[in-house]
């Protein structure tokens, strides 16, 4: 929606006016932890947009002071569709909020976020749920199916480390203005490439470790699991259904409540004729 | 053993702060590692919390909202589980189990949050227009008001007032029943890393799959450190590889457009 507004405010020379003052490094370490906010008023109809806007309205309130015109359009711009990584945002709230305080016109702004949250969406869901979360979750569950108090503890500590890290990232956005968009464009396909193939390693060695199926059938004397399967390779059945289920995910395109559903048949049946 | 009203509260309590944690993906302390833990420690359980935190942390490793769909909540899944693990004295992952159906009520409940607050939007909107920031903080925060406020609800009916039918319900299950419960238990982690593999996977990254696999088959480990440091190797390899390759390729395009814009054919 650019209205005549927004253009003829992108022709006005952008001087700073009306008591707008400068940010100070507190202001910024506020916004990386504001940024926690990204998802507070989350709807289909914009995703992210409103909690976006939100977490920024105190900075914007500094830089335009008593310029209501200038929040009003800045709210209002920043009000339109956004989806993007909660865990890597405050980068792109520190590089835009540069940008607000030079008074860059609005339309370059709006271009920037437009075309960088995409990206970052991507680099961030490759980090953050493909690629740590299967090593965290792994790793904590492991100690923890064993009633280890380190489990929670370790993921608990990893967690609040990936929060923390928001503030020096929305710093980083401030300070590197527009040379940060070089870096995250050239880089955004190789990071996501070498983060799916961290996590695809690990999905990997979780598959063996943690889906355990197991077979009860006898032929005559021969237990079908402990004297063929494990003789042919050991969790063989736990890769075999876990490809099963991805082949009906992606070529069948089952939904995965459907899946969930077919788990509990599966064993519930096995279970009462003694399969499993 | 049964649930106090104290210990029913502070459920609910806790389901407000992990919920809305879960709405804004901001400590995870949604997940079930450690909301199971959190519940066992209110009902004085922390070993088993911390075991059904385990087991269901990894049910819930490949169901991630990060493909678009919203999976069932883990938050509620890890508080529930915990729940019925301690009042019916099932084993933990039959109790993760009969825990899904309450985490897959939530997911439906957050799902038609996510439609009905579209029409917050245009009150947005409109004090944006104004600029003003009281009424537009007021409707974000009239937002996770209801949200935490479904979390408690919904925690303390099934935790708190439920428990004595579900106990009974529980009670009633033949012993083959309660056993395929625990069966699926097990076997429900395929269906997250099933979800993770449509995402990620491409024929390309086939071999790194499979070498996970082997890797955490033949080490007889506890964890799946082993295998995410060989992940490591093999993404630094690719890292230096992808970097090199990406020069090379600017270089080469470089030398093609000198070479058109000079118009000499025996450049290259």
């Amino acid at each position: 929606m650019a209205s005549n507004d927004d253009i003829q405010q992108n022709q006005t020379p952008t001087t700073p006016k009306d008591g707008g003052s400068k940010l100070t490094s507190h202001d910024i370490t506020m916004l990386g932890v504001r940024s926690a906010l990204l998802q507070s008023a989350f709807s289909y109809e914009r995703m992210q947009a409103a909690g976006w806007a939100w977490a920024q309205v105190p900075v914007w309130k500094k830089i335009f002071g008593k310029d209501k015109k200038a929040l009003s359009e800045a709210m209002t711009d920043n009000m339109e569709f956004i989806n993007t990584s909660p865990p890597l945002v405050s980068i792109l709230m520190g590089l835009l909020t540069s940008m607000e305080e030079k008074r860059v016109d609005r339309q370059t702004i709006r271009g920037l976020k437009n075309g960088l949250f995409g990206p970052m969406a991507g680099i961030g869901d490759a980090i953050y749920w493909f690629t740590l979360m299967p090593i965290v979750g792994g790793i904590a569950a492991s100690f923890a199916s064993k009633g280890n108090p380190i489990g929670p503890i370790l993921f608990f500590a990893v967690y609040v480390g990936i929060f923390l890290c928001r503030i020096p990232f929305a710093h980083l956005g401030y300070n590197l203005g527009t040379k940060a968009i070089d870096v995250i464009q050239d880089n955004s396909e190789i990071i996501a490439r070498v983060a799916t193939i961290m996590g695809l390693t690990v999905i990997g060695a979780l598959i063996s470790s943690y889906v355990s199926l197991s077979l009860k059938v006898k032929i005559g004397a021969v237990s079908l699991q402990k004297d063929f399967l494990d003789k042919v390779f050991p969790n063989i059945l736990p890769l075999a259904f876990t490809f099963l289920l991805f082949w009906l995910l992606k070529k069948k395109q089952v939904s995965p409540i459907l899946l969930i559903a077919l788990v509990f048949v599966l064993c519930i049946v096995c279970s009462f004729f003694g399969i499993m | 053993m049964p649930i106090t009203l104290t210990q029913g509260l502070l459920l609910g309590i806790f389901a407000i702060i992990a919920g809305l944690d879960s709405w804004l993906e901001v400590l995870y302390i949604f997940r079930p590692i450690i909301s199971c833990t959190i519940t066992g420690i209110i009902l004085g359980d922390v070993t088993m919390g911390i075991i059904a935190g385990g087991l269901t942390e990894l049910a819930f490793a490949g169901l991630t909202p990060a493909g678009g769909t919203q999976p069932p909540n883990p938050a509620v899944c890890g508080i529930m589980t915990v729940v019925i693990a301690h009042t019916t004295s099932v084993a933990p992952a039959t109790a993760m189990s009969l825990s899904l159906p309450f985490a897959m009520l939530m997911q439906y409940i957050l799902l038609m949050f996510y439609s009905l607050f579209s029409v917050f939007m245009p009150v947005m909107d409109k004090a944006a227009g104004q600029a003003d920031t009281k009424k537009f903080a007021s409707m974000a925060y009239l937002m996770m008001g209801i949200v935490g406020a479904a979390f408690f609800i919904i925690i303390f009916l099934s935790a708190y007032a439920a428990q004595g039918p579900m106990s009974a319900l529980v009670k009633s299950m033949p012993q083959w029943l309660i056993h395929g419960f625990e069966l699926s238990g097990a076997a429900l982690p395929a269906v997250g890393f099933a979800m993770l593999l449509k995402v990620l996977l491409r024929v390309e990254y086939v071999p790194f799959l499979l070498l996970g696999f082997v890797v955490s088959s033949f080490i007889n480990f506890s964890n799946v450190l082993p295998a995410a440091v060989i992940g490591v190797v093999f993404a630094m390899i690719e890292f230096f590889r992808d970097k090199k390759n990406k020069a090379l390729q600017d270089e080469i395009d470089e030398l093609k457009k000198n070479n058109v814009s000079g118009g000499e054919e025996d450049g290259i």
